[in-house]
């Protein structure tokens, strides 16, 4: 693991191998913050910085509709990504809010609006879509050579959305839909589509492919999140008969099968599960539905529902504290199953579905 | 018909409780469904009758020496009956994955080729039934599919019978998708917050509003932008169906029925003279297509004609801004971003 101390420094929140480098980090920040792809009532489009009070730290205009971002494990920089079909990637130094490179979308691909780094932070991994093929691959950029375009990988699946670092490999959501930007955003191949969920070894080789049982095949592996004992919790979307009651949300413990988790509130989700995120002391994990205005609650342990609550547009979620923090209609809720504070944001925006948790040290 | 007639009930019923969500704005949401489904429902009808007569047609030349131009004839009329449910890409088409079954294009890995290759290789018996089309490539099972067989070197028959068949049986799933009872055109009518669909009138307006704008898209950015290419380099085999020479046809078509549902579907629910203007946009694309004069593929490599092409392309993009600029807005449609559009 590199460790430049020289470098002001931003680490992935809840990284806790990381944790205790010393880093300087954002002038305006003094806690952890949040980024955010974001837009305004004239439709604008920015990637915003907020502290867990609802405070804007900054607004860096994008030239098109957000995503997702991640954060470099060790320089004050993060990778901002385009929703799909992403034609662009932006590198925003953490240290003064300035776009250092855009990363436009390799010849014949799109982003899928996700990426991680390396734990070492060498090379950025993108989720794409070779549409022509179609394959899902993950782009491969070298964070240490101006994020040159290096090498490309198979995904593992049709439709690779969210990627995690996962030790020294990472875990990706295949979803399984195929798109083609001929088509703009349909689905065009909802009978015949196979999500699955992928671990590649740190060298980016596949390593376990796990995929649903038939029945499941049209519930898309969308997003993942990481538990204090290295499951993998994944949050899914339900594209089969939408009269259908379908658990949208599972664990995975590696070399065996999915495991659908039940929620008395499942069906307020409204078949959409979107983002998920382990609450910062590691008890409970959070799962938002922005069609449904609903988020629910799972131990992070055993998977038993741990309740829900009424969110207007819950999108993002992210560790807080020991908790969790939320974005929604008018701004961040804070907390968790047993309860959730509002910290309003001043203007007049909405999130897009993500919110990604940057922790500068003092 | 009894039952379709005791579902709409049910659901009709369910409107009007859930109209009570939508106050002012003066707008009639469940008005502009009823009369958009009737225009929706004629034009599924029509691709289910021409690939109807299409299979037919295919059948009668190939088994029975029927004249090679009356196939042509019904192929060419079943793909423009096909042109304005491009647009249409949620619902059933989208359920069934209908868009690259019935119209793989673009297709710049030959998908098309490798598919009928695959499908010519069967036995002729097995070549003229619809299941083993069913089975082979999604490439092979549509109109660019048939237009190789009828415009290119490769014999007709007898798959064109197998593929016809399998494209008739699709016509007819899709509109027995939209328009049986409880299909999609009752999960519409059904909006409201227990739908698991359409939470409310104003998403399925909305619908129908971004299929407008996704038609638009098609054509501009896609049927017109593709062979365009850039001034230094067209692409002439880019074009769709430029070896049937009905490129500019299906632009047509597709317009048509961009301008249909503008005008009997939402009909009074846009401003009068925003309606007049948005049509009088495609009414001129569509002169502009006239008199382009020769097929698009060879007009795009030719510098006057290509003037034209460009000029269509421009009409309907303008129609495009205006659209989401005035109609939208005007519509109580939200056109803006929100996290519950998915992803």
């Amino acid at each position: 693991m590199a460790t430049d101390l020289n470098r002001r420094g931003f680490l992935a929140a809840g990284s806790a191998a990381l944790a205790g480098i010393a880093t300087r980090g954002w002038a305006a920040a003094s806690g952890p913050f949040f980024v955010s792809a974001a837009n305004d009532d004239t439709y604008r489009t920015f990637l915003l910085g907020l502290t867990a009070q609802g405070e804007e730290l900054f607004r860096i205009p994008v030239p098109t509709r957000g995503h997702a971002a991640t954060v470099h494990p060790h320089r004050a920089e993060l990778v901002a990504f385009a929703r799909r079909p992403g034609r662009y990637a932006m590198v925003i130094d953490a240290s003064d809010g300035r776009v250092a490179a855009t990363l436009p979308a390799h010849e014949g691909r799109h982003f899928y609006g996700h990426g991680a780094f390396t734990a070492d932070g060498v090379y950025l991994l993108t989720t794409e879509n070779d549409y022509d093929a179609p394959a899902g691959r993950i782009g491969v950029w070298d964070a240490s050579d101006g994020y040159r375009r290096v090498d490309e990988l198979p995904s593992g699946g049709i439709g690779p959305h969210e990627i995690l670092r996962l030790g020294d490999g990472f875990v990706v959501a295949n979803g399984g839909i195929q798109t083609h930007p001929a088509f703009e955003r349909a689905k065009l191949n909802l009978p015949e589509m196979r999500p699955n969920l992928t671990y590649l070894h740190p060298d980016g080789r596949l390593d376990e492919i796990v995929e649903p049982p038939a029945g499941m095949r049209q519930n898309s592996i969308r997003h993942v999140a990481v538990t204090q004992a290295g499951d993998v919790a994944v949050a899914m979307q339900w594209f089969g008969n939408p009269l259908k009651p379908t658990p949208l949300v599972a664990m995975h413990h590696r070399g065996e099968t999915l495991r659908y988790l039940d929620h008395p509130a499942m069906g307020r989700m409204m078949h959409f599960a979107d983002s998920l995120a382990l609450s910062g002391n590691g008890s409970e994990i959070g799962v938002t539905g922005p069609r449904g205005d609903h988020v629910l609650f799972f131990d992070a342990a055993t998977g038993a529902p741990k309740g829900s609550a009424d969110l207007e547009l819950a999108s993002g979620i992210a560790p807080f504290g020991s908790g969790l923090v939320i974005s929604r209609a008018g701004g961040l809720s804070v907390g968790g199953s047993a309860g959730l504070a509002p910290a309003p944001v001043g203007a007049d925006l909405v999130f897009d579905n993500h919110l990604v948790a940057v922790a500068p040290q003092a | 018909m009894r039952r379709l007639l005791s579902a709409l009930c049910f659901f009709l019923a369910a409107t009007v409780a859930g109209a009570e969500e939508a106050p002012g704005a003066g707008l009639d949401h469940a008005a502009l469904r009823e009369r958009s489904l009737a225009v929706l429902e004629r034009q599924f009808g029509a691709f289910r009758d021409r690939t109807a007569e299409l299979a037919a047609a295919a059948e009668s030349h190939c088994d029975a020496g029927a004249s090679r131009a009356d196939v042509e004839r019904a192929f060419r009329a079943a793909w423009l009956a096909w042109a304005p449910l491009d647009s249409y890409q949620f619902g059933p088409v989208e359920r069934s994955a209908a868009a690259l079954s019935v119209n793989f294009w673009p297709d710049k890995k030959n998908f098309v080729g490798r598919g009928l290759r695959a499908l010519m290789a069967q036995p002729e018996d097995a070549q003229r039934l619809a299941g083993t089309v069913a089975e082979g490539s999604a490439a092979a099972q549509g109109f660019p599919a048939l237009e190789r067989l009828l415009y290119g070197d490769l014999p007709e028959c007898p798959a064109i019978v197998g593929i016809s068949a399998h494209l008739a049986m699709r016509a007819d799933a899709l509109y027995e998708d939209w328009f049986a009872a409880d299909g999609w055109a009752d999960v519409a009518r059904a909006a409201g917050p227990e739908n698991p669909v359409y939470l409310s009138q104003q998403e399925f307006t909305k619908t129908l509003f971004t299929a407008l704008d996704f038609g638009l898209f098609r054509v501009s950015d896609q049927r017109l932008a593709r062979p365009l290419g850039t001034w230094d380099r067209s692409f002439p085999t880019r074009a769709e169906a430029w070896r049937a020479g009905m490129t500019g046809d299906l632009i047509a078509a597709q317009l048509d029925g961009i301008a249909l549902l503008l005008d009997e579907g939402f009909g009074p629910e846009i401003d009068d003279a925003d309606r007049a203007h948005a049509l009088q946009t495609i009414a001129r694309a569509e002169e502009l297509i006239e008199r382009i004069g020769m097929p698009v593929d060879a007009a795009v490599k030719d510098p006057q004609p290509r003037l034209r092409v460009e000029a269509v392309q421009t009409a309907v993009r303008q129609l495009r801004a205006q659209l989401a600029e005035v109609i939208g807005p005007s519509l109580d449609v939200d056109t803006g971003f929100s996290p519950a559009d998915g992803d």
